[in-house]
């Protein structure tokens, strides 16, 4: 004992862990209530989706089973799961890399009146989706260009102004400086890009393909109308089958499937956007450590 | 493998501007040897660098290096190797992988590129840190790292583009030790841009004064400071002392008397120039002044760390300005003698025009 009255955080009656206990617990609460705001709504979704029947007034579905499932795949769930899939990564595909170019060339300077072009690629975000593909529709037609083609077509442009804008926020804290000191190391300009460029912007890429991706797998009215019928993605699925009657059951299976996809992809983009803390040296040992 | 680097009236305009960044400039750096380009803010410094690694093309005149014009030579075939103000190191690998950067993109497998990445971390003295992310690096640490990285791909030419000036003063002596350490293991030609005197003389053999985009003096750190070239020269390399006379037979004549000029001086109107540090100040005194002395009066003392800095006054309201040593033997209003040793002292022409700045003040530290 020195009889020092000192007082250290972390002391019982300190002052300072008590804020910090305070704070941590009105985090925690917080946290669990946004979370609860966004799960809450998918609680009788699940429930729908394993009852056979549920009837009024019951809290509980009276008998529980797989028939929504069955009654899904019966409609074609299963094909149209993997269109969706399908259509949404090559939507992500195309819209990244153009939006990426987009946004390298508007950050750096190599387009002529950057503004105007700036606002004619956001343009498709403001414009009424209907009115817009309507129009193009009839010029899809006469181009004699294939449902398919012209559906990835017009959800790329529809895509494009979220890469766009994402591989721009990006580019601005971009420092150009890296590339010309690969240069100097001897870096061709394929090096360069693969080697330096794209690592350094991987978590915007991966950010702007998940919004590339979410604009296809999200899309409806767009494959209604150029897809012709040809394209039957999860979307239309669900939603012919929530016009009908007493397929509560399946609707909800049809919602919850169409949530998993974004759901791996976001931890997937997570996974892949973050930086390696140590390096990847471990893999050969005695070549990072002085013996 | 070091390698000489010639400029031959290189001239470098950017885009429409009005100003060319670089006008005429000719520099010849001799294999091996170290350069420091010195030069304030926006003088072009940073230019010439990147006019020789290749990264900006010349508007007029041709870069050479070992006697070949490297004009139309892209930068990452060049071999010259370059470090910029900040360390740049790629944030998605680690260090010894960054170290490796050259040689895997030049082809070598990632086992034998880290093995020679290696030697050059281990030659920045951080042999133990090549596992390390560069996120987890002081910024000492990442600017050795990024020494090694360049010196990695065997540059015959190393470029610093103010490399230490965002370190702390006790940082950057470490960092001068070290760049002799790779003169001596490695010795590259090494040109270096800075805008600190002190550091152009701690690690260069010669230094290239330039300003508003000409170069005004290639020479050694001696004479830069004891024969500048001109009244700019002398002002950019932070003389105080400037006093107009004229020059008769080996002596400049001034309201502060008779000084002995070197031998070559030619008569005529000069001003005179001597370094602050080479002036020598008796002690307060009454006796006459010595023959190569001047009489005056101590008008302000300021300290500067250690030592001081006595203002003199003479008859004409001229000033002469000396670093003293600690010590308390002159004061505020004492009569002190001044030596003026004719080999610190130097006559340059009086300039044409208006010369930009006082003395001592727009110069760089």
């Amino acid at each position: 004992m020195t009889g020092l009255d000192l007082r250290r955080p972390g002391d019982p009656g300190s002052t300072l862990t008590l804020a910090h206990g305070r704070g941590r617990l009105l985090r925690v609460l917080s946290t669990t209530l946004v979370a609860s705001w966004f799960l809450l709504p998918f609680a009788p979704l699940a429930l729908w989706a394993f009852a056979n029947q549920w009837s009024f007034p019951s809290t509980l579905p009276t008998e529980w089973g797989f028939d929504g499932l069955s009654s899904a795949i019966a409609q074609g769930a299963l094909p149209a799961l993997g269109t969706s899939l399908l259509l949404s990564l090559v939507v992500a595909a195309l819209a990244t890399p153009l939006g990426a170019l987009a946004a390298r060339a508007l950050t750096f300077g190599t387009v002529p009146w950057p503004r105007t072009v700036s606002i004619a690629l956001l343009a498709p975000i403001a414009l009424p989706p209907f009115a817009a593909v309507l129009g193009l529709n009839v010029l899809l037609l006469r181009a004699h260009i294939p449902p398919e083609a012209g559906l990835v077509l017009v959800l790329v442009v529809m895509a494009v102004p979220y890469t766009t804008f994402t591989m721009r926020v990006a580019y601005a804290a971009h420092d150009i400086h890296y590339e010309e000191e690969a240069r100097t190391l001897g870096a061709s300009r394929w090096n360069i890009l693969w080697r330096v460029h794209i690592p350094l912007v991987a978590p915007a890429l991966s950010r702007a393909a998940f919004l590339a991706f979410l604009v296809g797998w999200s899309d409806y009215v767009v494959t209604v109308v150029v897809g012709g019928g040809e394209v039957v993605t999860l979307p239309l699925v669900t939603a012919s089958m929530a016009a009908g009657i007493g397929n509560d059951s399946a609707v909800a299976i049809l919602s919850l499937s169409a949530i998993v996809p974004p759901l791996a992809l976001l931890a997937l983009a997570g996974f892949a956007g973050r930086r390696p803390r140590t390096g990847a040296v471990q893999k050969t040992p005695n070549v990072g450590e002085r013996p | 493998m070091s390698r000489t680097v010639s400029l031959h009236e290189v001239s470098k305009t950017f885009g429409a501007s009005q100003h060319p960044a670089l006008t005429g400039v000719s520099l010849e750096v001799p294999a091996g040897s170290c350069t420091a380009i010195l030069g304030p803010s926006g003088s072009g410094k940073s230019t010439i660098l990147r006019v020789i690694a290749g990264l900006e093309r010349v508007s007029a005149g041709k870069v050479v290096v070992d006697g070949t014009d490297v004009g139309g030579i892209a930068a990452e075939k060049r071999g010259i190797g370059m470090v910029f103000q900040r360390p740049l190191l790629f944030p998605h690998l680690s260090v010894l992988d960054n170290i490796a950067f050259s040689q895997r993109v030049g082809g070598a497998s990632r086992v034998a590129s880290r093995r020679h990445a290696q030697h050059y971390l281990d030659l920045v003295q951080l042999g133990g840190f090549g596992a390390r992310s560069v996120q987890a690096l002081s910024g000492g640490q990442e600017q050795r790292v990024a020494i090694a990285r360049a010196l990695a791909a065997a540059p015959g030419v190393l470029l610093l583009d103010e490399p230490f000036s965002a370190l702390d003063p006790a940082l950057r002596d470490d960092m001068h030790e070290l760049l002799d350490d790779i003169r001596r293991a490695e010795a590259p030609t090494i040109i270096l841009v800075t805008h600190d005197r002190d550091e152009a003389s701690a690690v260069a053999d010669n230094i290239a004064v330039i300003d508003g985009g000409e170069l005004l003096q290639h020479d050694t750190v001696d004479h830069l400071y004891n024969r500048p070239a001109s009244i700019r020269v002398s002002r950019l390399m932070g003389g105080l002392n400037e006093i107009e006379g004229t020059v008769q037979a080996g002596m400049h004549v001034s309201p502060l008397g008779r000084v002995p000029v070197p031998a070559n001086t030619p008569d005529g109107p000069g001003i005179l120039v001597i370094r602050h540090e080479a002036i020598e100040v008796s002690p307060c005194t009454e006796a006459a002044a010595p023959p190569s002395g001047v009489i005056g009066h101590v008008s302000r003392v300021r300290r500067f760390g250690p030592r001081r800095m006595v203002s003199v006054a003479f008859r004409g309201g001229l000033l002469l300005h000396a670093a003293l040593p600690p010590g308390d033997a002159v004061r505020d209003g004492c009569r002190v003698s001044l030596t003026l040793p004719p080999q610190a002292v130097s006559v340059v022409a009086v300039p044409i025009g208006p010369v930009f700045g006082e003395p001592g003040s727009g110069a760089p530290r």
